[in-house]
């Protein structure tokens, strides 16, 4: 079995992220870049796959600059076999159907039994790609997974749903969004490093891929910064119970 | 006196000979070879410490007698000096027995006076032990039928001593002009005529063939110590006991940590091999006193056996692995896990015994090897990587701490004297924040140069490195020694002592040395060179708490201390009897402050009840418990606040206290005169 996660390299969930001068980028100096949360929630699935049967292949790609090649690492670091890279001027600035096609036409050469991608990145949190490559490659699409396991007929995926979750079946090429599960994404080996550090990780050229759809981003801003809060101090506990009730009513109005 | 060796008796003794020292020869051997299994590290340095601590530690007995051990730690010194002096008598038996020749000075006064005074201590203290074991069984001893076996056979050799001595006193064996045995002169034994010189015989041939029969037992029991602690303590580490070992061309290492047997170095085998089983080291440990799976003297006694079952399989076969030591048994990594690092193990062991080294070595193994360090490790570990810091906080807010309060970076005053490190509890943690400001308010009364590197600041990678990721702590300490050197640091203070401890220790490993200290140490030289002044304050009393890396991994024990007795109105109390070089850790150290704990009592919670016991043992409880460590106050104001006490017992740093205390000296001046 072959597997492909389709992975996108985002600032890192532990940056503080600053709006840029010219209002509609973010300052990218000093950002820690790393593989986004639920692309590495995929991952995990993907190699318990591998852990499980040693014949599975992990593959996994991303579109972007050159710096991308660090987040591709990090997956051969935790233990994915090889890397592809879709690069070339204007990879930076692809829209969602956009990275959709230029991932699908990799994915007509690679040939994966099976593609997971996270449900959404975590810096635009737009959950576009996964869907639109389903479409792309006339594939089914499978959102919200957290575990997946073979079976006799194909493969069996667990699906959440409102307090609980649903099994589903596909006897072929799917795409699969991931959601977290309680598995965390495994800390990579140091031999898995090293050896990571050395692997080759072949380019595809972007040139040529269609991008129908272009987002202009208008304006970008930080949220309102979060008001102080209001102690009461000293005196009747009552009377603060009393005022707290008034302003929770009044103010906050959440009673 | 002659000995009753003529005629085949010769003989005989050299074939009894043979036997047990061929017996312990051969396995000897046997283990030696067992033990070059071990990686060839190289403990040749620092000769002169070497000879130091042979004297201090063997001859002197330094480590044996310590609390609460003083009463047996005596009657070992006792066994062990009485055994040097008889064997010197032995030696000159069995070469009067089997040569006829004697050892110089055998026969003066002196000599045999030692012989039969140490043979009587020995005595006694094999009485002592012979009931302490029976009657009083320490609860982590472990008590088996060898020591038994050695007990008695020492006890054989002593009375069969006196016995001959006696024996042969009564039937006029004594040479001319030879000194009489003062101790066996006491006991005339009523002997029939002519039976006396039987019983010389008989208890002569005794004594002679216990001897050899204890060099055949000796290296199958773990009485071995007796030889194996002269190297053990010859070649002990000269590290600073707060360094870990470095590995050198990590990246070119084909496995990391403690695959096999193999990548423990032949000194931790030696290390199994001197185990006495006393149980001091267990008895001391955090983790197995609060229910956890750690053992300390498990962790030095399953390598040894694993080492004695699997030594010949590896012997034969150079590309045999055997079993992965971190895998000995399904529990092992939990084991592993549980340790703090706080060398309470390390400071108890009589024989100076590594604990730390091994369990780190096989931390290694799991953590970089394996990647099978438990989730909230792999998570800190992450975050330092990501982030710079274990929790995970933006990097971009390291400096946020200091807004406002006019501390300048290194960037803004690159000729300050100090840097001060102030880590990433201090940087992130809301409580230990007000540390961080405590001292920055100290300093800046003081009129100490000093600055900070805020952003540009990164965690020292000591958790990780405890945690078994030598890699990555080496990354992070690079970084940091790269930004040192920029802004050409040469003295840094530290508030936490986990940064102090790997900058002084560690850092020096990868080429970054520097002046560093405590911020304690520092505080109480401003108090003692005046440069601050503390004004008058409430009477409190205030318990001091030993952080395990100011203390027992740094011997700062006095500063702190000083700081808190400089403070008008403290009243300091000692967490008797858990306190100074029997410390009780709070459960922070060895990463452990980023892993769930689960398993048995929390430890902070054991100390937050050993601070109370204190108290009430003094017959009044403190009301505040001071530290100088950022994970203690995180984990003791966890305990009070867990056990509902947090308004009784306020945890707080001794910095918090010297900075509310700081008095202009002029004003405080004018109100005492006024007053």
């Amino acid at each position: 079995m072959r597997l492909l996660i389709c992975i996108k390299q985002v600032p890192d969930s532990t940056t503080r992220v600053k709006v840029a001068p010219d209002g509609t980028s973010i300052v990218t100096d000093g950002i820690t870049w790393s593989i986004s949360p639920y692309d590495e929630y995929a991952i995990e699935l993907a190699l318990e796959q591998k852990d499980n049967a040693a014949d599975t292949v992990v593959s996994v790609i991303s579109v972007g600059g050159p710096r991308t090649k660090d987040a591709l690492r990090q997956a051969l670091a935790m233990g994915c076999d090889d890397a592809t890279l879709v690069t070339g001027e204007g990879a930076d600035t692809l829209g969602p159907l956009g990275i959709a096609n230029a991932l699908k036409s990799a994915i007509d050469e690679l040939k994966p039994d099976l593609v997971l991608c996270g449900k959404q990145a975590s810096d635009d949190d737009q959950g576009f790609v996964g869907p639109a490559l389903a479409e792309a490659l006339g594939w089914p699409h499978v959102a919200v997974v957290t575990k997946v396991a073979p079976s006799a007929a194909g493969t069996e995926i667990w699906k959440e749903v409102e307090g609980g979750h649903e099994v589903w079946k596909a006897s072929g090429a799917a795409v699969l969004t991931v959601q977290k599960s309680e598995k965390e994404p495994r800390y990579p080996s140091l031999p898995g490093i090293m050896k990571a550090k050395k692997k080759e990780i072949p380019e595809r050229p972007v040139t040529g891929v269609e991008d129908p759809v272009t987002i202009e981003i208008v304006k970008l801003e930080p949220p309102p910064a979060r008001g102080g809060g209001k102690i009461f101090k000293d005196g009747d506990v009552k009377a603060h119970a009393a005022a707290l009730a008034t302003l929770l009513r009044d103010e906050a109005k959440v009673l | 006196m002659i000995p009753p060796t003529e005629g085949s008796g010769a003989l005989i003794l050299a074939a009894v000979a043979v036997l047990g020292f061929g017996a312990f020869a051969y396995r000897a051997w046997k283990l030696y070879r067992y033990l070059r299994l071990g990686w060839n590290e190289d403990r040749r340095a620092h000769l002169g410490k070497r000879i130091r601590d042979e004297l201090v530690i063997y001859l002197l007995q330094r480590k044996l007698l310590k609390r609460p051990y003083y009463i047996r730690g005596v009657a070992h010194a006792f066994i062990f000096w009485g055994f040097i002096v008889i064997t010197m008598g032995t030696v000159d038996l069995l070469a009067s027995g089997l040569f006829g020749l004697r050892m110089p000075g055998a026969e003066s006064g002196f000599f045999v006076w030692a012989v039969d005074v140490f043979a009587a201590l020995v005595l006694a203290s094999i009485v002592l032990a012979l009931v302490r074991r029976a009657f009083f069984k320490p609860a982590r001893m472990h008590i088996a039928l060898d020591g038994y076996i050695i007990l008695g056979l020492i006890a054989t050799l002593i009375v069969s001593l006196l016995a001959f001595e006696n024996a042969g006193l009564a039937a006029g064996y004594l040479a001319l002009h030879q000194a009489t045995p003062p101790l066996a002169d006491l006991l005339p034994l009523p002997y029939p005529a002519g039976v006396a010189g039987t019983v010389f015989a008989a208890a002569w041939w005794v004594h002679v063939v216990t001897v050899l029969g204890f060099a055949a037992y000796l290296p199958q029991s773990k009485h071995l110590h007796i030889v194996t602690t002269l190297p053990n303590v010859f070649f002990r580490s000269q590290r600073p006991r707060g360094a870990l070992r470095f590995v050198d061309k990590i990246e070119e290492q084909k496995t990391f940590g403690a695959a096999t047997l193999r990548d423990l170095s032949w000194k931790q085998h030696l290390d199994g091999y001197t185990c006495t089983e006393c149980g001091r080291c267990s008895d001391n440990c955090p983790a197995l006193a609060t229910g956890k799976a750690l053992d300390p003297q498990k962790i030095v006694l399953d390598l040894r056996d694993l080492l004695l079952k699997e030594g010949d399989a590896l012997l034969k076969d150079s590309t045999a692995t055997g079993t992965a030591p971190a895998h000995q048994f399904a529990t092992k990594p939990d084991e592993l896990w549980a340790c703090t690092t706080c060398a309470a193990c390390v400071e108890q062991c009589p024989v100076t015994i590594e604990h730390i080294d091994k369990i780190v070595d096989l931390r290694r193994y799991l953590t970089m090897q394996e990647a099978a360090a438990p989730p909230e490790a792999q998570r800190a570990m992450t975050n330092i990587e990501r982030a710079g810091n274990p929790w995970g906080e933006a990097a971009g807010t390291r400096g946020d701490w200091a807004e406002g309060l006019g501390v300048p970076t290194f960037a803004q005053m690159p000729d300050a004297e100090y840097l001060y490190f102030v880590g990433c509890a201090a940087s992130f943690d809301r409580r230990n924040q007000r540390v961080a400001k405590a001292l920055a308010k100290i300093l800046q009364a003081a009129g100490t140069s000093f600055a900070i590197l805020a952003t540009e600041e990164t965690c020292t990678g000591d958790p990780a490195r405890r945690m078994g990721n030598e890699y990555l702590w080496q990354l992070q300490a690079q970084q940091n020694i790269e930004t040192f050197g920029r802004y050409k640091v040469r003295k840094i203070i530290a508030s936490c002592p986990h940064c102090f401890n790997t900058i002084a220790n560690e850092y020096p490993q990868l080429g970054g040395t520097y002046e560093v200290v405590h911020a304690l140490q520092l505080v109480q030289d401003l108090i003692a060179e005046k440069k601050i002044v503390l004004g008058p304050g409430a009477a409190e009393s205030v318990a001091y708490h030993d952080p395990c890396y100011l203390g027992r991994h740094n011997g700062i024990y006095e500063d702190p201390r000083a700081v808190l007795d400089a403070i008008e109105g403290v009243t300091r109390m000692e967490i008797e009897p858990y306190h100074r070089e029997r410390g009780f850790c709070c459960g922070a150290g060895g990463g452990r402050m980023w892993m769930e704990e689960k398993v048995g009592q929390r430890v902070n919670h054991r100390r937050v009840e050993q601070i109370l016991a204190a108290g009430d043992a003094k017959g009044e409880r403190p009301t505040k418990v001071a530290s100088g460590c950022p994970f203690c106050l995180i984990m003791l104001d966890e305990g009070v606040g867990a056990k509902g006490i947090a308004d009784q017992l306020k945890p707080v740093d001794v910095l918090e206290l010297v900075a509310s205390r700081l008095a202009d000296p002029a004003v405080l001046e004018v109100e005492r005169a006024t007053t």
